[in-house]
């Protein structure tokens, strides 16, 4: 039994699962011989070990096609089985507890609810988070998600964007080529017949075909025979269609636990553009398949994933790219999904149709697509990853923003840091006022009478960060080792630059650069407290620091004058010099302290994010009253954004301020705005014109909300009639009704412009 | 000095492009229908929302001046008495009291506006000055369009051009539109409800026209019992004609402004309805007939 319990959510989820179609005992003894096969390979190379469990799983998990699907390909994942990331399923060799338990309770006989319990002791310690977690977890570093800590570590291998165009352009039994001409290591073997058991799902997907077929209708029969040709196709040769790229594409995901999928525009509009030119398809036939693709990603209800991206710098066929960029905007526009996380990079080369088309779909109310700005995004993506200008020029954002090179680099977001817990343990002696506990290492923290300046105090908040910085190195790095002692991640290892040369697994040497990102939170919260304490405290000498904390610690209970001042303090987001400054200052303490970090670690990169996926709101539940007015338990800041309710002087002032982070120290920051949808039509052009300027003046992101007054409101207390109202959370979209109530008042709070 | 209300950032109703409005204290006229009452007096005053009021009284206690004091329980505020110190504001934990109006000096108003410059030059945008009524404070107005144009940015002026023609004589070079208000073709009835003159509006504005009828908008605020019934609005429309003015703004009339009677602790107009948009639209075709451009709202 491990001494460390990690059972528990691991993972944003509020899309609602699609539950797995197989029976019970069926799932049950998947499982069981996934186990078995693991047990049985312990001595094993872990590459062989690998793929002799997934061919457990596939293609036996693949589910029926629905009749609406133009392309094959639907995946059930269960409580046990590998994965990369905790979205679905969970990483390497996982099992999730909770829902392993969850499944016991549905059982009813007791014999099976028997093998549960030996499944769930077997993966106590075998479970790859689990067996990071045992190594890493302590009093001061949290299992994500657990809110008590000021820090949380985990092993995921989150954000994988394929390079899907080797396998476009070699197919299968090009791959196979490929690896057959390498040394014939464990590696190289297990990824070769990785490559034949992809073989093998396609040839179970050509037998459901055949078999839908039987039933179908005269037009269903027709889109299903065109799938089978398209099957019978690509299971050998590399694609010619678009059908076939789509499908050949889709299934790889599928296979590799991918749920970002990146540049697609670049991928498929050359076959898009020649099938069209050619009269394979029209325009109509590329709009149906792309909408049974977004039904499909849709489906797998991953929450913060999904990504598409399109637009931007650094695509080969532009011409192509773009036909399918234009594709996607009208498929977005008219499904207003909450998945695909549709993305759209601009720049000062971007056709203004694009524009055009995109500006209406948000302004339709879809959310989408958020826009990256790639002027800015490049060159920050340079200096950032240290990367030249046509590697950066394939940066992707996944998940709910962080940053990776499509095909050469691993970004995944291991660690997070609370910073306004960090300031809260520096105003108390070491101690978090939340649950009376001390967590700041070896680091001694005087009692507030020492702070005889600002920089007194502030100083010592940075070492105490400092400190944590450490921490996330380390955590981060050790994530790494662990999943490298455990799994080869073939399926992703085969299509990252430079594992096949090389002939090392992603993690083992493989991949081009090993980068890794930290997700900060309240950082605006804590500007905004310093700055109100240096202005009240230092400056104007109207309170002492023992005052403020005494009414922080009180709740502000008894203290409702001070914390009007504090509350009344500039904020950041109303474009105000002096505060704006400081958050650029802490900004930039942490992102160019966790940059040095990695590189002096040997990482490729290491950096902070500024992102956001409702951990603000959950980690706000658990964090103290704030100097900077916000009361105990409330929301701390999205995401690189304001405090609801602090910005008040419109979306320039909001605007400007969060063009003052230089976006080449971080690794993804997200910016959210909140318009009507009277001003998104009547003032488009205003509204453009605002959006422009904004990215002119080094803004690197914007994701947009539209959303009139009262919706929100009356949507909170009438659910019931508004099933399918999505909003912005951070980074990423949700229906609004689905989130819970603490979430929902989070984005009431935000500014509305009208 | 001048005596500001408030500087509103990315507005979009009052002139082209995104534009900031600075909004000056202070106006000669006392139309009942106004939505920004505050802004009548020139010097500061306090706001206060009686439902946010938990009747503490401290604000009386701190009152240096006794301008609070409580009658019955009852606030009360004797603008005479206060000389804007704030402490009320300072002292109300619940917000019930904020002090509307601040002096300031030209520089920090160009400070706050030159942040959007990059806005304007994107959007053909620029600053508005409105009020109150701007040429109530006509010096200040001047150095104030002096500042903007030095920064070379467009400048629009609302107002209800109700002051002298030697002011509007002396800010006209420095200015690029004016957001013109004709309340009223009725000498009588403008007199009886807002208290202005309307042939020194007329001088004003005819001054303007004859130099350049392209830097004129006029604006009609569309009120129920004053001004909305066809013939009115039509002879407002046929007056831009005659002057040569391509375009009059009909702005309906709404009871948004409703809320700030109550903080200044006045009565409101009255309990008519808000003009719909939709009512309006019949004279875009009538100004079309014209060769004039209507539009509803700013
Ligand atoms: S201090 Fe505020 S709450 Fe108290 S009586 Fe005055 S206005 Fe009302
Ligand atoms: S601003 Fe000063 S003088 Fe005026 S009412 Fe408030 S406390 Fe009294």
């Amino acid at each position: 039994m491990a001494k460390i319990n990690i059972d528990g959510p691991q993972n944003a989820e509020v899309s609602i699962k699609i539950p797995c179609e197989k029976s019970f005992s069926e799932q049950l003894f998947i499982m069981e011989e996934y186990t078995r096969v693991h047990k049985e390979g312990k001595h094993l190379d872990k590459a062989q070990r690998e793929i002799n469990c997934i061919k457990v799983l596939l293609p036996a998990l693949f589910r029926q096609n629905e009749t609406s699907d133009l392309i094959a390909g639907r995946l059930d994942f269960l409580p046990i089985g590998f994965g990369s990331v905790t979205s679905i399923g969970g990483v390497g060799h996982y099992c999730v507890f909770h829902k392993l338990r969850a499944f016991k309770d549905v059982l009813d006989n007791e014999a099976d609810k028997v093998k549960i319990d030996t499944l769930y002791d077997y993966w106590q310690t075998n479970d790859v988070k689990a067996i990071y977690c045992q190594d890493v977890l302590n009093e001061e570093t949290g299992r994500f998600i657990d809110c008590k800590y000021p820090f949380m570590a985990t092993a995921r291998l989150s954000g994988m964007m394929l390079d899907y165009k080797r396998l476009l352009n070699l197919g299968l039994d090009g791959l196979i080529q490929l690896l057959e001409s390498k040394n014939q290591n464990a590696f190289i073997s297990a990824s070769i017949q990785t490559i034949q058991l992809l073989q093998d799902v396609i040839e179970q997907q050509k037998e459901k075909i055949i078999e839908d077929r039987k039933t179908a209708d005269e037009s269903r029969k027709q889109e299903l025979t065109l799938i089978l040709d398209s099957l019978t196709h690509i299971k050998h040769n590399k694609p010619d269609t678009f059908h076939q790229a789509l499908q050949l594409f889709w299934l790889y995901a599928l296979c590799a636990g991918a749920i970002n999928y990146g540049r697609l525009d670049d991928l498929l509009g050359t076959f898009l553009k020649n099938d069209i030119q050619n009269g394979t398809i029209c325009e109509e036939d590329a709009y149906r398949y792309l909408k049974s693709l977004w039904l499909m990603i849709e489906n797998r209800r991953t929450t913060v994933n999904g990504r598409i991206i399109v637009g931007g710098r650094g695509r080969k066929d532009i011409e192509g790219a773009d036909l399918f960029a234009k594709l996607c905007l009208r498929v977005c526009k008219d499904t207003r999904y909450v998945e695909p996380q549709f993305t759209l990079r601009i720049s000062s080369e971007t056709p203004e149709y694009i524009k055009e088309m995109a500006y209406d779909c948000i302004a339709s109310g879809a959310t989408y697509p958020t826009l990256y700005n790639d002027d800015v995004n490049v060159p920050a993506t340079m200096y950032g990853m240290r990367v030249e200008e046509e590697i950066a020029e394939h940066y992707v954002p996944f998940g709910c923003g962080e940053f990776v090179i499509q095909g050469k680099s691993i970004g995944t977001p291991n660690v997070l840091i609370n910073m306004l817990k960090v300031l809260q343990m520096t105003m108390n002696e070491g101690y978090d006022p939340m649950d009376n506990e001390k967590r700041v290492g070896s680091i001694h923290v005087p009692n507030l009478v020492e702070y005889k300046t600002f920089d007194d105090l502030y100083n010592k908040y940075k070492e105490v960060l400092n400190h944590y910085y450490d921490l996330s190195v380390k955590a981060q790095m050790h994530s790494y080792k662990v999943m490298n002692d455990h799994v080869s991640f073939l399926f992703n290892s085969i299509l990252m630059d430079d594992c096949i040369s090389r002939e090392k697994s992603l993690l083992d040497g493989g991949i081009e650069i090993l980068g890794g990102t930290n997700e900060t939170y309240g950082n605006i919260n804590s500007s905004d407290s310093l700055y109100a304490i240096k202005t009240l405290v230092f400056e104007d000498k109207k309170y002492t620091l023992q005052e403020i904390n005494e009414a922080a610690l009180a709740n502000f209970i008894g203290f409702e004058g001070i914390r009007k001042d504090l509350w009344n303090a500039p904020k950041y987001g109303n474009d105000h010099t002096e505060c704006d400054a400081l958050a650029n200052d802490l900004y930039e303490h942490a992102a160019k302290g966790m940059r040095q970090r990695g590189i002096d670690a040997g990482m490729g990169y290491f950096l902070i994010v500024i992102s956001n996926n409702q951990t603000n709101t959950d980690w706000g539940l658990q964090t103290a009253a704030s100097y900077d007015g916000r009361r105990s338990g409330v929301y701390t800041n999205p995401a690189n954004n304001p405090q609801g309710g602090a910005a008040k002087n419109g979306p320039t002032a909001t605007l400007n301020s969060l063009c003052k982070f230089d976006a080449k120290y971080h690794g993804g920051s997200v910016q959210n705005i909140k318009f009507t949808p009277r001003m998104m039509q009547e003032d488009k052009i205003k509204v453009q014109a605002l959006f422009d300027t904004y990215f002119k003046k080094g803004g690197c992101q914007l994701m947009v909300t539209v959303v009139d007054h009262g919706i929100l409101e009356d949507a909170q207390a009438n659910p019931q009639n508004y099933p399918d109202l999505i909003v912005r959370v951070a980074g990423y979209s949700a229906v609004f009704v689905n989130l819970n109530k603490d979430i929902q008042t989070e984005l009431l709070s935000r500014e509305l412009y009208d | 000095m001048i005596n500001i209300f408030n500087i509103e950032r990315f507005a979009t109703h009052d002139g082209p492009g995104i534009r900031s409005v600075v909004f000056l204290k202070g106006c000669p006229l006392h139309c009942p229908w106004c939505a920004n009452p505050e802004s009548w007096d020139v010097e500061p005053q306090v706001l206060y929302s009686k439902e946010k009021c938990t009747n503490c009284q401290l604000c009386a206690t701190v009152c240096p001046t006794n301008a609070i004091s409580f009658v019955n329980d009852r606030f009360t505020y004797d603008k005479e008495k206060c000389n804007a110190c704030k402490a009320c504001e300072h002292a109300c934990t619940q917000e019930a009291i904020e002090i509307t109006g601040k002096k300031v000096n030209i520089q920090e108003v160009m400070d706050v506006v030159l942040k959007d410059v990059d806005y304007y030059n994107q959007s053909n945008g620029g600053i508005t000055i409105s009020g109150g009524e701007p040429f109530n404070q006509s010096e200040e107005l001047f150095t104030l369009v002096q500042a903007c144009k030095k920064e070379e940015l467009h400048v629009a002026i609302e107002t209800t051009g109700y002051t002298s023609l030697e002011n509007i004589k002396k800010v006209e070079p420095f200015t690029d539109l004016f957001l013109f208000d004709i309340k009223h073709t009725n000498m009588e009835k403008l007199k009886k409800i807002t208290g202005a003159h309307l042939e020194i509006i007329l001088e004003n504005l005819i001054y303007l026209t004859q130099k350049d009828a392209n830097k004129v908008i006029i604006r009609v605020p569309v009120i129920p019992l004053f001004n909305f019934c066809e013939e009115r609005i039509k002879e407002i429309i046929d007056l831009a004609y005659s002057i040569k003015v391509k375009e009059v703004h009909l702005l309906a009339y709404h009871t948004l402004g409703e809320n700030k009677w109550d903080k200044i602790m006045k009565q409101y107009y009255s309990n008519e309805p808000m003009v719909r948009k939709e009512d309006l639209v019949p004279y875009i075709a009538y100004g079309e007939s014209l060769g004039i451009t209507i539009k509803i709202g700013g």
